[in-house]
């Protein structure tokens, strides 16, 4: 059943990238990246993955418009968000409360716990 | 002076004493020859009424009329009129022609009256006064006539013999008496005199209080108890006069004091408003008028209302009024777009109470915070980037080291790819730091050169050495062009090793494999030269005037997907200008950037060191 779920990894930074392709295909998901929200959106429409990790600051759209975009998609088609930053502020909190199926995760996080969180997402399902 | 004043005052009393008694002679006079005339008339007129009518006829009235004129002309005898039975004047004696004056009213009364009491009328020519006396003429229990008779005062003269003799003796005793009675007064009203001295030296204030009045006298009592009374006086005047000088000068400080309060309010750099129990504008300073754009005169004594026109304003106040928060003070922040476009006030107000702790007013303020407000902005933004740049190599190194830890990395080479990026990840962290530590230190002042003669092929050497590994990399050439004589230079060596290796870094980072960064030295003009020319990705002209900015990072993805912190230049930039030096950039897209950086060689203190 795992192996049919597809994350997407959304960040600007190529190590973080890197770290969670790695833990994630270990874990038994498909991995597919983005190093911006421009093309994570993209990616979304496109590839239309069941996870998807984004920061929050990045260039060209970032992590807040990403989920304000895609919210809307959940309503056909659910798929969990997990929004990791490096400082999470009362306002970040206020709108990811707002979104769909949206988990907060602060930096430095560890991959382990990010694959709990997305493996416990899909056992309650 | 005094002398003749004295004497004119003396003839003036003398001749007023003169006319007194003179007038009063004459009244007596006139009086005493009035009665005189009466009384003759009515002898005389008695006299002639006893007569016959027949005794006036013929020989005999001319006898009568001659004996009546001699004996009586100096009695005052003005005319004799006698008439007979039917009224016809039967004997006339008229020596002064008076009869045509008489008035016929006197006529009639005198010749139908049995008795009469003398009638009186004045004369038309002379206005001579008149009295006439009537009677009738009975024989035999029948009038058969009239007598009517004239008579005059005689004019009444002051000077006539009998009266010179009692008029000079009473004008010798005026004038006799005059000195006297002056004397008299002198001596009466002489401690007046000086008590008038007195009082008046008091005024002038040279009074020595001391001035002897003393005397068994009433006079004396009283001018005595009147100088205890002008004593008490004279104190309560002093006393007075001392508190009317410390009321002056109080009042004269609190003017002082409230002209002071209004040139500070003035001076402020915030806007105030003063308002009294009523909401109406007491005091407004310059900063507020300013910013109101009002004159004094239009605002003091308004309303409040009509004054800050700003619902937000008036709400806040009136809201804070209805909290009853008379003890604190809070604020808002607004914005007035009409008067102050794009800046931000914090207004505050609070209660005026006296000390009773009644409201006697308020007190409205309008702080300009729009600098205040950017730089928290900005602070804040710091914040989030400092944290952001901090956070982004330790959840590398955290998360890689978990998974080495964790075993998940099996195959040796991917280990050797982990425990590398944490080497590189460890290093930028520190190299953050490091430029974190030196703009905060430049920032708050605190960055001091720590100058010494720099050899510059030393300088040269350790910058490379900085960079290599990361151009090894990316096959990244590093040429080197230096003069046989490096040149040396005064400088803080850490700080310069800084900020040339910042440049260097961003040249290695934006230039792509397999390309050639050229690192030069020269020396022009005693300035030192540092040149560094790549061939990477170049700036846009959009983003190299931010460059030097802190936290500025392009947006361009070739740029962004590099790490960095958007410290770097902004460091470099500091130190270079710490050292007095310059920073000048070309660049172009696509073809790559040329950093110059200049400092000067500071020759004659390196010849002193």
């Amino acid at each position: 059943m795992k192996n049919s779920k597809k994350v997407l990894v959304i960040d600007d930074g190529a190590h973080i990238r890197r770290v969670m392709e790695l833990k994630l295909r270990k874990g038994g998901y498909e991995v597919i990246t983005a190093m911006n929200g421009e093309e994570g959106l993209n990616l979304i429409a496109s590839q239309q993955p069941d996870v998807v990790i984004t920061d929050i600051l990045m260039p060209r759209l970032d992590g807040q418009s990403l989920c304000k975009e895609t919210d809307h998609l959940k309503e056909k088609r659910p798929f969990l968000t997990i929004v990791i930053t490096n400082r999470i502020s009362p306002d970040d909190r206020s709108w990811i409360n707002e979104m769909r199926d949206t988990q907060l995760m602060e930096k430095p996080f560890s991959p382990s716990r990010v694959l709990a969180c997305i493996d416990e997402y899909f056992c309650d399902e | 002076m005094k002398i003749q004043r004295i004497g004119a005052l003396l003839i003036v009393v003398f001749l007023i004493g003169i006319s007194v008694v003179s007038s009063t002679l004459i009244r007596y006079e006139k009086r005493k020859r009035t009665q005189d005339v009466v009384n003759k008339g009515h002898y005389l007129v008695t006299l002639i009424a006893l007569h016959s009518i027949r005794d006036f006829e013929g020989h005999k009235r001319a006898f009568f009329l001659r004996t009546l004129h001699e004996y009586t002309s100096s009695e005052g005898l003005a005319y004799c009129l006698i008439h007979d039975h039917t009224g016809n004047p039967f004997v006339v004696l008229d020596p002064y022609k008076l009869v045509s004056e008489i008035p016929e009213d006197i006529q009639m009364k005198s010749l139908y009256a049995v008795a009469l009491n003398p009638q009186t009328y004045q004369t038309g020519k002379s206005g001579q006064t008149i009295y006439e006396f009537a009677k009738p003429i009975f024989e035999n229990g029948e009038q058969t006539g009239t007598v009517r008779l004239g008579m005059m005062p005689a004019a009444v003269s002051l000077f006539s013999v009998e009266h010179i003799g009692l008029l000079a003796t009473i004008a010798f005793f005026i004038f006799a008496m005059v000195p006297f009675v002056y004397y008299g007064i002198q001596l009466a009203f002489k401690p007046l005199g000086s008590l008038s001295m007195r009082v008046k030296n008091m005024i002038e204030g040279s009074a020595s209080g001391d001035a002897c009045v003393s005397g068994e006298s009433k006079v004396d009592d009283v001018i005595e108890s009147l100088d205890r009374s002008l004593n008490l006086l004279r104190e309560k005047y002093k006393k007075l006069e001392a508190a009317s000088i410390e009321s002056e000068a109080k009042e004269g400080v609190i003017a002082y004091e409230k002209k002071q309060l209004r040139n500070i309010l003035d001076s402020v750099q915030y806007g105030i408003v003063i308002t009294d129990h009523q909401d109406r504008v007491n005091h407004i300073n310059a900063y507020m008028l300013h910013l109101l754009n009002k004159e004094q005169g239009d605002v003091i004594d308004c309303p409040l209302g009509e004054v800050i026109e700003n619902e937000e304003i008036l709400t806040f106040v009136s809201n804070h009024e209805a909290a009853s928060q008379r003890t604190t003070s809070r604020h808002i922040e607004v914005s007035l777009p009409e008067l102050a476009p794009g800046e931000v006030f914090q207004v505050t107000a609070s209660y005026l109470s006296d000390a009773d702790g009644s409201v006697i007013g308020k007190v409205v303020s309008a702080k300009n915070v729009t600098n205040e407000k950017a730089t928290e902005r900005a602070k804040h933004e710091f914040v989030a980037h400092v944290t952001h740049e901090l956070r982004a190599p330790l959840t590398t190194i955290k998360s890689y080291n978990e998974m080495l830890m964790d075993g998940e990395i099996k195959d040796a080479e991917t280990q050797k790819e982990f425990y590398n990026t944490i080497s590189e990840e460890t290093d930028r962290l520190a190299h953050l730091i490091e430029n974190l530590l030196n703009i905060s230190r430049i920032e708050m002042g605190n960055l001091t050169l720590n100058k010494g003669l720099v050899k510059t092929d030393w300088l040269v050497k350790d910058c490379i050495a900085a960079i290599e590994a990361p151009a090894q990399k990316k096959h990244v050439t590093i040429e080197k062009q230096v003069p046989d004589n490096y040149p040396a230079l005064m400088g803080d060596k850490e700080l310069l090793e800084v900020a040339i290796i910042n440049i260097l870094g961003n040249a290695v980072k934006y230039t792509p494999e397999n390309r050639t960064i050229t690192f030069s030295l020269r020396e022009e003009d005693h300035t030192v030269i540092f040149d560094v020319i790549d061939q990477g990705y170049g700036i846009s002209e959009k983003d190299l005037p931010h460059i030097f900015d802190q936290f500025y990072r392009a947006e361009d993805p070739q740029i962004s997907d590099q790490t960095g912190s958007g410290l770097g230049l902004a460091t470099t930039s500091e130190i270079v200008q710490l050292h007095g030096g310059e920073i000048q950039v070309q660049s172009a897209l696509g073809k790559g950037t040329h950093f110059s950086v200049r400092l000067p060689k500071e020759e004659y203190q390196l010849e002193k060191q």
